[in-house]
């Protein structure tokens, strides 16, 4: 596909490395403005570190990140929160000894929306959160955590929205609920990577898949049309963490 | 406000009315320097997570800014107190990169850096700047009704600061940022910014404690200000109350504080065995503080 | 007075090894921080004093004597005192006040039974026990004991040398029980590791009680030498040797044991340079070697592990 002129975000050569060892290694992909987009792949193939420099965790060692034109390798996380861009985490990361509604005021204060956010009521009533609105974060089961850590980011107001692994753990009741959601955020024109493993919950909810080996793209299109690519093939079942 | 007016004001006038029907006016002067030391650590234990096993760096540096500023440049003893101020936070900005270390480094680093402090005033070279060892006389200042009433002002400052943080989205960011500083930036706070502003914060406050101490007592050593009886006593009463409330520090204070006097002065290692028996206590069975017992029954403290 | 100041570095610094490597074991191993280290370091003092005046016998016999017996102290400590604190919020930071009270205890004790006095050992009573084994093996004098010892020209004290001497072994030990014993394997796994190896069943509260024990048992250890290479030692000897302990573990690195001895040398050399020839600023050494590290080399001159905020 080529590159469209409504995409966002743009990822070009992106290079990591932790040591020797190149977690990424030359990734490009991009993604526009209302798409939700997939990244797969075997464990170590760079997703949650792709993640982790296009939110600002790291910086990259090589290779341009940029949004709307703008670059933004390197830039501090709280800066890229101001720009708009915004994740969740594999394992939730709430500030435990706050209550929810600290959780999201913390945001709501600091996170200098452009666009007015919804209030932390419209928030916690929307992901399941109103009756545990006074409790410390640390009372919450996972899955509460993890709409609290959804919810921390949507308060931001983010364009490209990063989440890591939302769907693992929750019951297929709760897949269901949580896919809709995601759907209606795209249509809002907020761009969304989803890292996944569930390959239900891939095919489920997004436009395209990225599929990732060894820090970089493999292939780019449909999951319906990567399972039929042999080389996607021998990285899923050839590797020792089939999917 | 309504913490400003209930518990602040009424906190400040028993203070000031307390040395016209009580003797020991030395006595009441302490529980005022402590009551702002405990809040200090609160500022910056209670609220962003950094343990200060040094804090008393800063009161001690405060201590000597008052003294040197009086005898070299013979300023008037509020404007001592000033600069005293002015050197704690110079000290804290300093010693800032130590907020790049966590946990116990940071602890164990900020405990080295206040040791070095002591070590480099009481150091015979620099007699003609410190005195070195032999400590410092500033008769001329000596008025301790003024100076009592200095402590009082920079206690209501303290208050002030601790009253806001507790009401404030500010204070929010700091304890998001003592939680989770990845998941704080992720919520567009400035780590770094707020770690430093609530560090200056708590190095103002004991500067300008160490200052007023030293207008107060106008006689003293190197080890009286630099003594870690300050850190520790300002920890564990903080700890013992309850930190990132405005009371608990205020709890702390007055009841042990208040038990030290009791049984403290006649047989010291009485005292410390009692004293660290109950630190000890505290830790393994109210980690969190008096306060902790109210807000497990789910009571909001302030 | 370079070479002098070298040697002697050398011998300090193994000393300062031994000093050390039981805090940083029972961090490694426990991640508390035990800031009472110093205290069962004059504790093990104590001891010394005790078999000298109460039985007449070389100090050395307190070694065994003082390892054993703290080895039984740390252990009964543990069982007291770390579930709990384990159980807590934030166990790295209360520990640091946790153990701030028992040293305040111990030294209360201390104080109570003992009183404030300095005390100290003739240093010739060090290593009579050979001298006297080898009057009866081979003859000779009892006389020429205690005397300085030769190397390179330039003499030092007897004391200084079984000091280091004791040292290597205590190190040796650690060593082959970290890398030679099943249960030091599982003890540099829970180091490693602490939350896998609780989900891969190790037991882990067993090999932290015996790391605690150990750790405490070389810190008496180290305090039997206390009087010979300090002069002497009060009950309030503990704090600062619990922060000569901290600069040694931080330079060889936090959490690595082994990394002691180097940074225990490193340190025991810059003591005795800075002693030899910048003397007034001697007390400050300590403090900005351990923070200079901290800030520049954070992980310690051995170390990998991350500590930075």
């Amino acid at each position: 596909m080529s590159l469209s002129l409504t995409s966002l975000l743009h990822v070009t050569g992106l290079v990591k490395r932790f040591g020797g060892f190149h977690a990424l290694d030359g990734l490009s992909f991009h993604a526009a403005a209302g798409e939700i987009l997939g990244l797969v792949g075997p464990n170590g193939s760079g997703k949650t570190t792709s993640i982790n420099v296009i939110s600002g965790l790291y910086a990259p060692d090589g290779g341009n990140v940029t949004l709307d034109g703008v670059s933004i390798g390197g830039i501090a996380s709280h800066k890229l929160v101001h720009l708009g861009v915004n994740r969740t985490f594999q394992i939730p990361k709430p500030f435990l000894s706050l209550t929810v509604r600290e959780n999201i005021a913390v945001a709501l204060a600091y996170g200098r929306a452009q666009v007015a956010p919804p209030t932390a009521e419209a928030l916690m009533d929307e992901y399941r959160l109103t009756e545990v609105a006074d409790r410390p974060a640390s009372e919450l089961n996972n899955a509460q955590q993890k709409m609290l850590d959804l919810v921390r980011a949507l308060a931001t107001r983010p364009r490209l929205l990063l989440l890591d692994e939302l769907a693992a753990g929750l019951n297929p009741t709760e897949l269901d609920w949580i896919s809709a959601r995601i759907k209606a955020l795209a249509q809002t024109g907020m761009a969304i990577i989803v890292v996944e493993h569930l390959m239900g919950f891939i095919e489920q909810i997004t436009d395209r898949v990225i599929v990732m080996n060894a820090g970089k793209e493999i292939f780019e299109g449909k999951l319906a049309v990567a399972v039929k690519v042999p080389q996607v093939i021998e990285v899923f079942l050839g590797g020792e963490h089939a999917a | 406000m309504r913490h400003l007016l209930l518990i602040v004001l009424p906190l400040l006038v028993i203070f000031a009315l307390l040395p016209g029907v009580y003797q020991n006016h030395l006595l009441l002067f302490n529980f005022v320097i402590f009551l702002v030391l405990a809040q200090g650590v609160n500022i910056i234990y209670g609220f962003t997570g950094y343990l200060p096993f040094g804090y008393v760096g800063f009161f001690g540096a405060g201590a000597y800014g008052f003294a040197i500023t009086v005898m070299h440049y013979h300023a008037s003893a509020p404007m001592a107190v000033l600069v005293a101020g002015a050197v704690g936070v110079a000290l804290g900005l300093f010693l800032s990169p130590l907020l790049r270390l966590s946990g116990a480094y940071f602890a164990i680093a900020n405990m080295a850096a206040a040791l070095a402090v002591l070590h480099f005033v009481a150091n015979p070279a620099l007699e003609d700047i410190t005195r070195g060892p032999y400590g410092v006389s500033l008769t001329g200042t000596f008025n301790p009704t003024l100076a009592y009433a200095a402590a009082l002002i920079v206690l209501a400052l303290t208050m002030g600061i601790v009253v806001f943080l507790k009401n404030s989205s500010f204070g929010l960011a700091l304890q998001a940022v003592r939680e989770d500083p990845v998941s704080a930036s992720m919520a567009g706070v400035n780590v770094v910014r707020m770690r430093v502003i609530a560090w200056l914060a708590s190095a103002l406050v004991a500067g300008l404690a160490g200052g007023v101490y030293a207008w107060y007592v106008s006689v003293f050593f190197p080890d009286n200000v630099f003594s870690s009886d300050f850190s520790i006593f300002a920890i564990v009463f903080a700890l013992f109350g309850g930190v990132a409330t405005i009371t608990g520090p205020i709890i702390g204070v007055v009841a042990l504080y208040g038990v030290y006097n009791l049984i403290g002065f006649t047989t010291p290692q009485y005292f410390q065995l009692i004293y660290g028996l109950l630190i000890m206590v505290l830790v393994l069975f109210l980690p969190a503080g008096l306060v902790s017992l109210a807000t497990r029954r789910g009571w909001r403290v302030p | 007075m370079l070479v002098y100041a070298l040697v002697a570095g050398v011998l300090f610094g193994l000393y300062f090894s031994l000093v050390g490597i039981g805090l940083n074991l029972v961090f490694g191993v426990m991640r508390i921080v035990n800031l009472a280290h110093g205290d069962f370091l004059m504790l093990g003092a104590f001891v010394a004093f005790g078999v000298v005046t109460l039985a007449g016998l070389d100090p050395l016999l307190a070694v065994p004597v003082a390892f054993v017996v703290f080895v039984l102290v740390g252990v009964a400590l543990y069982k007291i005192l770390v579930p709990r604190l384990q159980g807590s919020l934030n166990p790295e930071m209360l520990s640091i006040i946790l153990f701030f009270g028992l040293s305040q205890v111990i030294q209360a004790i201390t104080t109570i039974f003992f009183g404030t006095s300095e005390r100290s050992i003739p240093s010739s009573a060090l290593g009579s026990i050979f001298t006297t084994a080898r009057v009866k093996l081979f003859g000779g004098n009892a006389d020429d004991t205690g005397g300085p010892i030769e190397f390179f020209g330039q003499s030092f004290p007897a004391s200084w040398v079984t000091a280091a001497a004791t040292s290597l072994v205590a190190i040796a030990f650690v060593y082959l029980y970290l890398y030679r014993t099943r249960l030091g394997t599982l003890t540099r796994a829970v180091m490693s590791r602490r939350d896998e190896a609780l989900a891969t069943g190790i037991d882990v509260d067993r090999i932290s009680a015996a790391a605690f024990g150990i750790g405490l048992g070389l810190a008496a250890v180290a305090g039997v030498f206390a009087p010979f290479m300090f002069g002497s030692v009060t009950p309030a000897f503990g704090a600062d040797a619990t922060v000569t302990s901290f600069a040694v573990v931080v330079l060889g690195s936090l959490g690595n044991p082994l990394g002691t001895a180097l940074g225990g040398v490193v340190y025991g050399i810059c003591y005795m340079l800075v002693q030899t020839y910048l003397s007034s600023w001697a007390d400050l050494l300590p403090y900005v070697l351990l923070i200079f590290i901290l800030l520049l080399r954070p992980s310690g001159l051995l170390g990998r592990q991350v500590r930075v905020a």
